[in-house]
């Protein structure tokens, strides 16, 4: 990042722009790079979940708009832009309006701190893992700052059931991660990558000692993004209104773009802890090998970059896989599973992790 | 909040296929204390326009007092009709006949199949039963002209012979592997136990007070099945499917055996068909007809349960009364008792697994 | 016990036996709830309502009797004041039924515990399935 900075204060100098000015606003920049490959990203992943779900069910998905239907989510968002933002007569106008603005930005932070490779992080903190899980919980505010805006009285229940059911499933997802973070001695992202490395690839990443605590992760995450099979605060809007009843146009738009955000940000996460982020799963990087000296130095950090997307990727097919396959969980089962169930199983595997990790068997 | 009483709209505009229906709820908390239906959306008068068309203008309106189950109702009239007319149906005619009512009790419980399960969340059943579905329509375009609402029988045989039965034979051949991939992906899957199994409980007794036929009654372990007295079906060999799980979960697993059993019995019918080689209508001219002074009723076992016309003629050309008895009709009247002390969670599933469609209803 | 049609006529004072059917002349819900009882009759399969324009409106009870099998039509003419008492606390299923007559035909039950319309909205005039009812679009 020292180098970037470097590089961008010569760059403004060229056009004589003080120094000053570049200092206040280089920290803006990673800011509104995320937030331009996010729309992109999200682009492609909302695209990509409707064609998996009709690949699923002997479909096709859209393929209309664009070639390969790739426009479709632009054709969605200006439908709903074109939409009336009807704001309930009695809602608390300021809170119903800052809703939806609010629940995007956790997502640009949690964005900002993982290692896509290892040189380039945007922001490299030496406590990632616990701002990570600060910021994955604020979308929760948010809905029951939505639904209880809303002035209505079921928007309120369904934000209140969404937030019970999120409470439930982050302890499980705690003790996880500090099965994660004993077993790297670092709460580090990057440093927990380099734990992970190991000159035969897969045999190093942490899925294979932790293996529980992926599964727990994973339906934890399920749980957090409100998706299928968790997803009756939304689903139940056909019975009693979800949090985001009374939002039309573009803000039920935010609301619905941000779960897809937020499941990239997730996904990210997950492939870092357990499948050794951008580490390659051969051992050895394909680009020296591949491609000329020149080239190949430079191009190991996209490479990195890649195989860090290619498995968030992998995960988010089996989420989508899941939502295609598995009908909804009443919500007081699911509760009843994540307390009476889940939790003690994730507990005994972090003794398992820590008597595994002192026994020396894993590094 | 929760000791809240309050009034819940649930439709008329259902999410999933229910048709129109609007059920008033009652609720105490998350409790249904009272559920009134409220029908009538879909009225249009049925038993009136009979009075005034003659028989054979009535006709095609019959196939569309249940759009799922035409034939059934196109049978029910030609029945009364051949009855006061006092014809006989000839072999082949009989043969046709029962295959097409099979068909279309194994089209109709497909797609019972597919709404249920995408009530609970799971979207992939739904195009799976539609793929098997549409082998059943396609044929039944083949040999009327119209996939639904065919428009097939007429009094005293069929608008003319069927020409081929090898899609029968390929739809035969198919459908009983269709079945176990069902089976495997949903009828043991944990969640939509949870979901249906010890809801919605229905006693035999409490069934038969309200009028309530067919898959629901037999479910609740009484043994109920037309088919077994009815003249139409003499020489068929098949299982009437009772259970005695009487929840939602018996339904659906009687539903899905019972279109194993008329698997069976299109395949006895096909036999039929290819042995009786001789195609024999009864001639009667249709204009103006006229049947004796008196009253006539045929009853027949539907796919939603015990449904009867009861014809009252003066000797003109259009009956002096004509009365259906449908089977989803009763069901509905049911939900008053059955959606009583039950969590709004469950109150869907619940009015969808009593398999009810509305133009039944409202006629 | 098997119903027989003229031991029903014997016993019930009230009835006459015509074309298979039993013809009642008065207390329609004491008759049908004794046939019930004595008889096994515990599914009521329809309540059919026929309006003979001068003779009056003829409800008919289509009763069958899931333990021995058979049918059983008990039939009731109304008088000109076209009322009749309810059947709902003897067969829950008539509670559809009688509100559909109450719609149809204008058949006033009493002791029903929810009588209005069924199929017609709230405040429709009149009663379309009678033979007298005139249309105005």
């Amino acid at each position: 990042m020292n180098m970037l900075y470097f590089l961008y204060i010569e760059f403004l100098a060229k056009y004589n722009i003080p120094q000053w000015f570049g200092d206040i606003t280089f920290y803006f920049i990673p800011g509104i790079i995320i937030f331009f490959a996010l729309l992109v990203v999200i682009l492609f992943l909302v695209l990509i979940e409707r064609k998996l779900l009709g690949w699923f069910t002997q479909r096709k998905g859209p393929n209309r708009v664009g070639l390969w239907g790739v426009l479709q989510t632009v054709a969605d968002a200006l439908k709903l832009l074109c939409k009336e933002n009807i704001t309930p007569d009695k809602s608390n106008k300021v809170l119903f309006n800052l809703a939806p603005i609010l629940i995007f930005l956790p997502v640009i932070p949690i964005l900002g701190i993982i290692p896509y490779s290892s040189e380039f992080t945007f922001v490299n903190l030496r406590t990632n893992m616990l701002i990570f899980i600060v910021f994955a919980s604020l979308p929760v505010l948010c809905i029951l700052l939505g639904g209880w805006a809303s002035n209505n009285k079921y928007s309120l229940i369904g934000a209140v059931r969404n937030i019970a059911q999120i409470l439930a499933f982050e302890l499980p997802m705690a003790f996880t991660l500090i099965g994660i973070a004993a077993l790297a001695s670092s709460i580090n992202l990057s440093d927990i990558t380099l734990a992970q490395n190991n000159a035969n690839g897969v045999v190093g990443w942490f899925i294979i000692p932790n293996i529980i605590g992926f599964i727990i992760m994973f339906i934890c995450t399920l749980a957090e993004l409100n998706r299928c099979p968790f997803d009756l605060p939304e689903a139940e809007s056909e019975l009693i209104c979800g949090y985001n009843t009374e939002y039309s146009g573009m803000r039920f738009a935010m609301f619905y773009l941000s779960e897809y955000s937020m499941l990239f940000a997730n996904t990210l996460f997950i492939s870092v802890l357990f499948l050794g982020g951008y580490l390659s799963p051969f051992g050895k990087y394909l680009a020296p090998i591949l491609l000329p000296e020149s080239i190949g130095n430079v191009a190991i950090y996209f490479e990195q970059a890649f195989w860090l997307i290619l498995k968030s990727f992998l995960i988010i097919f089996i989420v989508i896989w899941v939502r295609a396959t598995l009908p909804r969980m009443a919500s007081f089962d699911l509760l009843k599973f994540s307390w009476c169930w889940l939790l003690p199983i994730s507990i005994l595997n972090l003794f398992f992790i820590i008597i595994l990790k002192c026994g020396g068997l894993c590094a | 909040m929760n000791n809240s009483r309050l009034k819940l709209n649930l439709g008329p505009q259902h999410p999933s296929t229910h048709g129109v229906l609007r059920l008033v709820l009652d609720l105490n908390g998350e409790k249904i204390t009272a559920c009134e239906p409220d029908v009538g959306y879909l009225h249009r008068g049925m038993e009136k326009m009979a009075e005034k068309l003659s028989y054979i203008q009535y006709l095609p309106l019959v196939d569309r007092i249940d759009y799922l189950a035409g034939f059934f109702y196109s049978e029910l009239f030609c029945r009364s009709i051949e009855n006061a007319l006092e014809i006989e149906l000839s072999n082949r005619i009989k043969a046709i006949r029962v295959m097409l009512l099979e068909l279309n009790r194994i089209a109709s419980h497909l797609l019972w199949i597919g709404a249920f399960l995408m009530d609970l969340g799971a979207v992939s059943p739904f195009f799976y039963a539609f793929r098997e579905r549409e082998l059943i329509l396609q044929y039944f375009e083949k040999i009327s002209g119209q996939r639904m609402m065919n428009n097939y029988f007429v009094f005293g045989g069929l608008r003319h012979d069927i020409f081929d039965l090898d899609d029968v034979e390929e739809i035969l051949r198919i459908l009983p592997e269709k079945i176990i991939d069902y089976e495997n992906i949903i009828t043991e899957n944990p969640i939509f136990i949870q979901r249906t199994a010890q809801k919605g409980i229905l006693e035999a007794s409490d069934a038969i007070n309200y009028g309530i036929t067919g898959v629901n009654l037999r479910t609740s372990g009484f043994n109920f099945d037309l088919r077994k007295t009815d003249k139409l079906y003499d020489g068929y060999e098949f299982d009437t499917v009772v259970l005695e799980n009487k929840d939602s979960w018996g339904r659906y697993k009687a539903r899905v055996l019972e279109i194993k059993e008329s698997i069976k019995i299109v395949a006895q019918a096909v036999a039929n068909i290819k042995t009786n080689t001789i195609y024999e209508a009864t001639k009667i001219k249709p204009v103006n007809l006229t049947i004796p002074e008196g009253e006539y009723c045929s009853e027949i076992e539907a796919p939603r349960g015990l449904a009867s016309c009861f014809i009252i003629s003066d000797g003109n050309k259009a009956p002096y009364r004509l009365k259906w008895r449908t089977g989803s009709y009763y069901a509905v009247n049911l939900l008053r008792k059955l959606l009583v002390g039950t969590y709004i969670n469950d109150a869907i599933a619940i009015a969808g697994s009593l398999d009810i469609i509305l133009p039944e209803v409202d006629k | 016990m098997k119903a027989n049609l003229y031991d029903i006529q014997n016993i019930i004072s009230n009835c006459v036996l015509q074309d298979d059917k039993i013809v009642l002349k008065s207390d329609l819900h004491n008759t049908i709830g004794l046939i019930k009882k004595n008889y096994g009759f515990d599914m009521l399969k329809e309540i059919i309502a026929i309006d003979h324009q001068k003779d009056g409106i003829e409800l008919m009870y289509r009763l069958y009797s899931t333990e021995n099998e058979e049918d059983l039509v008990i039939s009731y003419t109304l008088s000109t004041s076209n009322e009749a008492e309810s059947v709902t606390d003897i067969f829950s299923s008539a509670i559809a039924d009688e509100r559909e007559i109450y719609d149809l035909f204008g058949v006033n039950f009493l002791n029903h515990e929810d009588l209005k319309r069924l199929y017609m909205s709230e405040n429709w005039q009149g009663n379309p399935l009678r033979k007298d009812y005139e249309q105005n679009n």
